[in-house]
């Protein structure tokens, strides 16, 4: 299963019509082939790497909240404790699964319960076989047929429990501001999960604080630490103040990573350089666009403000500029500027040609006020 | 030092893939800047490379390009120059296809057409394996020296002595097989 395109109505702050499209869309080259894209289906390319870039409060983690509301649905079939209403909220969502496209319409709205689960409404399932022919009419209404009605489902389980069958990690949400102490319970349920090795924990460890050596889990809240050479018992609490926030939040990235790596989900980060070494950043871009290393098609997809990791893509329709106004809204550099592709599109960005630029006018006007 | 491996097209990746795999080159993954080798023309247009060279911090690198007639020169970024200490050309000019006339002995039959046919026209002419004739895809070349890697290693150690024509500066692929 391979997530291609959603659209939606009332999501969050977005512009109606909201639309992110996962296919890769413009020329693709061998070296794209080998780096940039994974072939899901013969001639059907999508992003090993998608990045969302804009100002501060433009969006970008509404778009992945949103993708990460795609992805709930098709691995859980479900949609809960999210940040967000669900109330009116409609969603087109289209995706490729052992040969056929399907396509997914329904409006949510929020159970009456006091669980934060939302309710699947007016849900149309549709379908095709995939062909290569016929890329060009992907998303094309009338080439899609109604499937016919399986039965009926709990009204807070979605109808694309008919289709895909199985619950299954589609997707993990990274998001920025962490989750503290809990980080370490995280981490070790991600090892047993996923059953990742912990010589990889403790190489990961090693990137990033290499006076850690040893990590142990002996209960969900207690820890066994060697550190620099001397054993320690530590609470999740102690811990944390013994290894920093970005360390923390690094060992958990950095295992996910791997678990999405290995498993082939896509990983969705927000604010990808938050805390962490340029190299760090870098190197996770490099290991998703490494076919030796991600075997099973799993896709990264991040917000920064670190417009250099732009200049590690080599496409440009796999990233997307989101703009506030009344609304949220996004832009796709590829469909929606004439780019200068002999420049380096960090230096594009810091040159305003997406419109991402801070307000020159208002920096000086603090200054101003900072001089008085 | 790290070698930076870049490769012209994907099928001259395929070739270094199966060498490195087994075991046949006289260096081995470790060495390979990234741990593995490049499909990259040039390292502007390729972030994949410029990651890599990124996250290096040495200053050691060796580029090794490896394509048929190479006569696109390879420009080094302002910012990787004090990178490189060297740029080598491994060519398997004309064509990589000379790979497959070799092992099927058949350059005796191309040399008479050459005026007339390129390498890989001729292959896709007259090599197949089993009922798939060459298409000049990476699979046909994963296929046909993927589990036959002696019949590779004797066709690069073969086009150099008949092809002992290369300009000084042009290396063979048969100098980077290991021989021991």
């Amino acid at each position: 299963m391979k997530l291609l395109y959603v659209k939606a109505k009332n999501f969050k702050n977005c512009i109606e019509g909201y639309t992110i499209d996962l296919v890769a869309k413009s020329r693709k080259t061998a070296e794209d082939k080998e780096y940039e894209l994974q072939e899901i289906a013969p001639d059907l390319y999508v992003y090993n790497t998608m990045a969302f870039i804009g100002k501060n409060a433009s969006g970008k983690t509404s778009a992945l909240e949103l993708l990460d509301a795609c992805y709930s649905i098709l691995g859980d079939f479900r949609l809960e404790d999210k940040h967000y209403d669900y109330d009116g909220v409609e969603l087109e969502i289209v995706f490729y699964h052992a040969g056929f496209i399907y396509k997914y319409e329904c409006l949510l709205s929020t159970d009456i319960s006091l669980s934060n689960q939302a309710i699947f409404k007016e849900e149309k399932l549709y379908r095709k076989k995939y062909y290569k022919s016929r890329i060009h009419e992907l998303y094309e209404d009338s080439s899609f047929e109604k499937m016919d009605e399986y039965g009926t489902l709990p009204e807070d389980i979605s109808k694309v429990f008919f289709v895909l069958e199985k619950k299954s990690t589609r997707a993990i949400y990274f998001e920025s501001f962490g989750n503290g102490a809990e980080t370490y319970r995280m981490i070790f349920k991600a090892l047993k999960n996923y059953s990742i090795d912990t010589l990889v924990l403790e190489n990961i460890m090693r990137i990033f604080d290499d006076n850690i050596e040893h990590l142990q889990s002996l209960d969900e809240h207690n820890y066994r630490l060697v550190f620099n050479g001397e054993e320690k018992y530590l609470s999740d609490s102690q811990l944390i103040y013994i290894l920093s926030s970005g360390t923390t939040k690094g060992l958990l990235l950095y295992t996910l990573m791997v678990a999405s790596l290995k498993e082939g989900f896509d990983l969705l980060v927000d604010e990808v350089e938050n805390h962490f070494h340029k190299t760090l950043v870098e190197n996770m871009i490099s290991l998703y666009k490494d076919k030796s290393v991600n075997k099973k098609n799993a896709s990264l997809i991040f917000t920064t403000h670190y417009c250099e990791v732009l200049d590690q893509m080599g496409r440009q329709d796999n990233i997307w500029i989101c703009k506030s106004g009344k609304h949220v809204s996004l832009s796709n550099m590829y469909e929606d500027y004439q780019i200068r592709t002999e420049l380096l599109k960090s230096k594009q960005y810091y040159n305003n040609a997406f419109q991402t630029a801070v307000n020159y006018e208002e920096l000086m006007s603090l200054k101003r006020k900072l001089k008085e | 030092m790290k070698r930076l491996i870049m490769c012209e097209g994907a099928n001259e990746l395929e070739i270094v893939r199966i060498l490195l795999a087994n075991n046949r080159l006289i260096f081995g993954e470790d060495e390979l800047l990234g741990l593995t080798p490049y499909h990259a023309r040039q390292i502007t247009g390729n972030g994949q490379v410029r990651t890599e060279l990124n996250i290096y911090p040495g200053n050691d690198v060796l580029i090794m390009r490896i394509g048929d007639a190479q006569k696109e020169r390879l420009k080094i970024p302002e910012d990787y120059k004090g990178k490189i200490i060297g740029i080598e050309k491994y060519c398997t000019k004309p064509e990589l296809e000379m790979l497959f006339l070799i092992a099927e002995d058949k350059v005796a039959e191309f040399e008479k057409n050459k005026s007339t046919v390129k390498p890989k026209d001729f292959a896709k002419m007259h090599i197949s394996l089993g009922r798939k004739k060459y298409d000049n895809s990476t699979k046909f070349y994963k296929d046909y020296f993927g589990d036959r890697v002696d019949i590779l290693v004797q066709a690069i150690l073969e086009y150099k002595r008949i092809k002992s024509s290369h300009k000084k500066e042009e290396l063979y692929l048969a100098d980077l097989i290991d021989l021991k």
